[in-house]
């Protein structure tokens, strides 16, 4: 599903993000990505959404060599990945519904199906009586599930999350990682970035460490 | 979509509508100044008709053989038509016109000799030359008037004042493209974080640009149709002092309007000017905004 080969991200020609990082990840697995903050969870993540492109090495996703994508072809790749964000990214000035439609409003599908879609990925979340709320109103444990149905509303193949706990306490993070095994589950690749490592130890699935862009660690949590 | 925008300007009814106006004023100048050469065309078209010559016969014609020299002039090729003013005629014509009949009555004889109106077939300046030369040469033909000078003067401030109002719309249209440029690059800012999202989302920067677009159509659509509102007004404002105005000068004269077909016309172009700011606007600062 993703494989990077001697990947490497330089900002301004100077400082290293990332260096040498190989790795591959195969269709349905979960795993995490973990380190310390600056250590390039979020450079690595970036060259998967293609937000960025490596400095050296390749980057593989879904059979997409990124660095030989078209710019007019990456909405169109973006659309096969869900993610979610730290701070959630939703939008204030509309309801619940409409932010989890908005993957399905961008790529056109019909409203009635959209409906259906964004229903049943609210249902998943344990939000459908909250459609009409606005983000506001929610907590930020539900704002969280909200963008989480965001990003799955659209059956991604591949689901990336940024520190998707990381304003949550333990009980709403434990709840937020076992809907992430839930989508893992019925098939879904899951990639989270996260350094709450207490929550990954107990997971107990493939964590990959990375330390001052290097990847220094690749397996079981210990 | 297109609703959605239109509702987002609804929202800001304030500032939507200084944005609207300030299209309206950029679009009143060269559609007035339009306007006004429309009606100077009004007048040409009328001094047109009353492009003629005259022709005046030897003081020693008589009546009779007025007659007869009038239907031979009427003959000539190049004219559309000839009408006698026998000298009688031309005596009361002239005591009417300029109220002199006491001064008149003191005369033993009529000093006026008679004339022939000639309505030409062609009424530019060379044409009329050459048809004055023409009937100069005829028997019995005294002189032959015309006022070359002045229809010559006429047409070149009609070149002149089409030049200016293209000159204008130019400029105008110039300016309905910045207004309309910079408030679309205001609300692209204003919505940057939605951008940014939707990008990341994979949205395609024709599904961003989309809303946009429509905005600046729904901003030109709206200045377009002030324009026509202050347009209408301010020619209703005007139309009684310039019918008093003509009046005084015993003419009919009144304002002319835009008619459907050229304000579908302004409607139409300011759209289009509104599409194209936004088109321009949004271009050059979608590039600018990159999800973090």
């Amino acid at each position: 599903m993703i494989a990077f080969e001697h990947v490497g991200k330089r900002y301004g020609g100077r400082f290293e993000a990332l260096a040498d990082i190989n790795f591959r990840v195969e269709r349905g697995e979960m795993l995490f990505l973990t380190g310390h903050s600056g250590a390039g969870k979020s450079s690595l993540l970036r060259l998967v959404m293609r937000l960025e492109r490596p400095s050296r090495g390749r980057v593989l996703v879904a059979g997409h060599d990124l660095d030989r994508l078209h710019i007019s072809q990456v909405p169109y790749y973006r659309r096969q990945i869900g993610v979610v964000f730290q701070d959630h990214q939703l939008l204030f000035d509309r309801d619940i519904f409409a932010n989890v439609a908005l993957p399905l409003t961008i790529q056109g599908v019909e409203p009635a199906d959209a409906a259906r879609r964004v229903r049943a990925a609210l249902d998943k979340v344990g939000l459908l009586h909250r459609e009409r709320a606005l983000p506001i109103e929610l907590s930020t444990g539900e704002q969280q599930r909200v963008g989480i149905a965001r990003a799955v509303v659209n059956k991604p193949a591949l689901l990336l999350a940024d520190e998707p706990t990381g304003n949550l306490d333990p009980q709403l993070s434990a709840d937020i990682m076992r809907l992430f095994e839930d989508f893992n589950r019925i098939g879904t690749t899951v990639l989270v970035a996260s350094h709450d490592l207490a929550l990954i130890a107990r997971l107990r699935h493939r964590v990959l460490k990375l330390r001052d862009g290097r990847l220094v660690g690749d397996g079981e949590a210990a | 979509m297109m609703s959605d925008s239109a509702l987002r300007l609804v929202r800001r009814p304030v500032s939507t509508l200084l944005t609207m106006l300030a299209i309206a004023i950029a679009l009143i100048l060269p559609a007035g100044l339009w306007l006004a050469l429309d009606s100077a065309r009004l007048l040409d078209a009328e001094l047109d008709e009353s492009a003629t010559l005259t022709v005046y016969f030897d003081a020693d014609v008589g009546e009779s053989r007025a007659m007869d020299l009038a239907a031979e002039v009427g003959e000539q090729p190049g004219v559309a038509g000839a009408r006698l003013v026998t000298a009688a005629e031309g005596l009361a014509e002239f005591q009417q016109t300029l109220g002199v009949e006491d001064a008149l009555s003191q005369l033993e004889a009529n000093p006026l000799p008679a004339s022939v109106v000639v309505t030409p077939d062609a009424t530019d300046p060379a044409a009329m030359q050459s048809l004055s030369q023409q009937l100069q040469a005829l028997d019995e033909v005294d002189e032959v008037r015309l006022d070359l000078a002045w229809l010559d003067r006429l047409q070149q401030l009609a070149a002149l004042g089409q030049r200016m109002a293209l000159a204008l719309a130019l400029l105008f249209g110039l300016g309905v493209l910045l207004v309309v440029g910079n408030t679309i690059r205001l609300a692209v800012e204003s919505r940057r974080q939605e951008i940014e999202v939707v990008t990341l989302i994979g949205a395609t920067h024709a599904f961003v640009r989309r809303p946009f677009l429509y905005s600046g159509a729904w901003y030109g659509l709206g200045g377009g149709v002030l324009s026509l509102i202050i347009l209408v007004l301010g020619g209703n404002w005007l139309a009684s002092p310039v019918a008093a105005l003509a009046e005084s000068y015993g003419a009919h004269f009144a304002l002319p309007s835009l008619g459907i077909g050229n304000s579908a016309f302004l409607l139409l172009f300011s759209t289009l000017l509104g599409w194209l700011g936004a088109w321009l606007a949004v271009g050059r600062h979608l590039a600018d905004i990159k999800p973090r």
